[in-house]
């Protein structure tokens, strides 16, 4: 009888879970008036579809091979929105984050969100630079939690909003070349502003619910910073003694900010209680 | 000396944060431009103004205890480092840059030779971390300042947070130099119209020339209109100092440098960037016939394929006798501004 009872709440979890799946407006569980829940960006780092793997070897359309050794950035304001176009701007106070590749940290955890459901996530990449101009009496305790990340510039004061580095080879017919170093280091200067924010759709509604937790699951493809609707050949930006590329401002770094528009997709949304992302 | 003397017995008395911590008289001068800065987001407060200046103070803000602010910043030079091209640092390294005076922060959007901050809470950053200036961290400031018990008055008293952290750290930097207004020279009361605001002559037809001949760049009573120019100086070849291009990375910058304020100049040698030059007579030589031509120099330094400014020996000693009146005695012996323990 026990056991007959437990298989027919099992099928009727599946149930319940195929139904939600598959019709995303369906309301399962209560939206309550005044009730809160939580929400986590997950960032999956990757390079053109393939998984992200720090010291791997991978061969962009610019003919040329990246090993990456570092990979962290800024992700902020973020915003959520529902279908009517009515939105949840997170507390600005509390909306910046490190996503570190070398140190693990791939998620933004989001608190205190009105339940509903949202069906677009939007977000910048890197500081603002109305939060920036502010000082720290704004910027809080973000500019010790940048520092120990190493997202800070200290010659030209501010954030670095990507740090991407690693060894770099040219391929060609004749093989591969010498491996060089590489640090592509993005952010604004008092002369550029290259904040970005992006607005991206979510393919499965974001369902927030008391005591549950939405997990917005994106794909960061690092590969179109340097490969994407622009291309910058590290080649083409090596130092004067050919030993190194260094990427820290200029035209570059513009052209960085708008290829990393494309940066950002999300790939499918966990809903209910117990989806935290492992 | 009554000010001084009722901060201490305030300093003994911690009841009320409120009462204490009054927020202080800072005035816009009538002949200055408007505020660059906003300062009502870090207001100055006594405490705060009080914390800021002995940070200044404080050789603890470098990684070997040698160097603080006031080490390259000596306030009878308005605040620079007086007889140094460049200025030496922790270990006796030494920087590659003449140390700017401070001066009038708040009307300024850019800060360094190359705008490397527009921040006046946040430009401490560049001098404490560099490896060749203080090469701390502000962290590390914070934890060796926890273990001073006067600090950890100072700064419950001086902000609400009441924390020793990174962020009031920079918080009271950015109000003691908030404070740090300059607007009493001669040449400030002569505009003013104020008693003791009188010039000679040769001081007339100097701001006169000035006014023609300069302050197209050193614009207003703030004598610099914050922007990056390539004046001709022939790059140091050892140095090779970019200039704004190593801020922005834009090939169109190099060499250009931020319009320094000509305000104290007469105290503040030596002179340019690269603190090249060891007298205003030279600078005016430079001008006149100094100036070399490149793909950045600037347009209003070629005017007509004339390169620099016409300038007659008579026109350079009325313009360095203008340059005199320019000189504030009350701010460099403002006693607000020393350091007492």
């Amino acid at each position: 009888m026990n056991f007959q009872l437990k298989n027919i709440a099992a099928v009727l979890a599946a149930t319940s879970l195929f139904v939600s799946c598959s019709n995303d407006d369906d309301n399962g569980s209560k939206v309550v008036e005044g009730a809160v829940g939580e929400a986590e960006l997950f960032f999956d780092n990757g390079m053109a579809g393939d998984a992200l793997d720090l010291g791997n070897a991978y061969t962009n359309s610019n003919g040329e091979t990246v090993t990456v050794k570092k990979l962290n950035y800024i992700i902020s304001n973020v915003v959520l929105i529902k279908e009517d176009g009515s939105s949840f701007v997170y507390p600005k106070a509390e909306n910046y984050f490190i996503i570190s590749e070398e140190k693990g940290q791939f998620t933004v955890h989001l608190e205190n969100i009105p339940v509903g459901d949202y069906k677009k996530v939007k977000f910048g990449i890197g500081v603002d630079q109305q939060r920036y101009l502010e000082g720290e009496s704004a910027q809080k305790s973000f500019w010790d939690l940048a520092y120990a990340n190493d997202m800070t510039w200290t010659w030209s004061i501010g954030y670095r909003f990507i740090n991407f580095e690693g060894t770099f080879a040219e391929t060609s017919d004749h093989g591969r070349h010498e491996e060089l170093p590489f640090q592509v280091h993005q952010g604004s200067n008092s002369a550029t502003d290259n904040y970005r924010e992006v607005t991206l759709d979510l393919p499965t509604t974001a369902r927030v619910r008391e005591k549950e937790l939405s997990s917005i699951h994106i794909m960061s493809d690092i590969n179109v910073l340097l490969d994407g609707d622009t291309k910058i050949l590290l080649h083409d930006n090596l130092n004067a003694g050919g030993t190194a590329v260094s990427i820290m401002g200029g035209e570059n770094l513009i052209k960085i900010a708008q290829n990393s528009l494309k940066m950002f997709k999300v790939d499918h949304v966990h809903n209910g209680p117990g989806s935290h992302h492992e | 000396m009554l000010s001084p003397l009722l901060f201490l017995i305030s300093c003994d008395n911690k009841s009320d944060y409120e009462e204490v911590n009054a927020r202080m008289d800072f005035k816009v001068p009538s002949n200055f431009p408007a505020l660059a800065q906003e300062i009502d987001r870090n207001y100055p407060t006594e405490r705060g103004f009080e914390l800021g200046r002995k940070l200044f103070h404080d050789t603890r803000l470098s990684s070997d205890g040698t160097v603080s602010c006031a080490f390259c910043h000596e306030q009878a030079s308005a605040f620079t480092h007086h007889g140094h091209a460049f200025s030496h640092g922790i270990n006796n390294l030494e920087g590659v840059r003449n140390t700017p005076s401070i001066q009038n922060m708040a009307f300024q959007s850019q800060y360094f030779y190359d705008g490397a901050a527009v921040s006046i809470e946040m430009l401490s950053i560049a001098p404490i971390h560099n490896p060749v200036e203080m090469n701390e961290t502000l962290e590390n400031i914070a934890v060796k300042l926890k273990k001073d018990k006067s600090y950890v008055e100072l700064f419950s008293q001086a902000f609400e947070d009441q924390e020793v952290s990174s962020n009031n750290i920079l918080k009271a930097l950015g109000q003691f130099m908030t404070m740090m207004v300059s607007a009493n020279s001669r040449y400030d009361k002569y505009v003013r119209k104020e008693p003791g605001g009188n010039l000679s002559e040769q001081e007339k037809s100097g701001l006169e020339l000035f006014t023609q001949k300069c302050a197209s760049c050193h614009k207003t009573d703030m004598f610099t209109d914050s922007t990056f120019r390539n004046n001709g100086l022939p790059p140091n070849s050892k140095l090779n100092d970019l200039g704004r291009e190593t801020v922005t990375g834009f090939a169109s910058d190099r060499y250009k440098f931020k319009v320094p304020s000509l305000r104290n100049i007469a105290l503040t040698a030596p002179y340019m960037h690269d603190g090249r030059f060891g007298s205003l007579q030279s600078v005016l030589n430079f001008y006149a016939s100094g100036v070399k031509h490149s793909e950045t120099l600037d347009p209003l330094l070629n005017a007509n394929g004339v390169l620099g400014i016409s300038l007659s020996a008579d026109e350079k000693e009325a313009l360095i006798a203008f340059f005199q009146t320019l000189t504030d005695e009350e701010y460099i012996n403002n006693q607000l501004f020393y350091f007492k323990t």
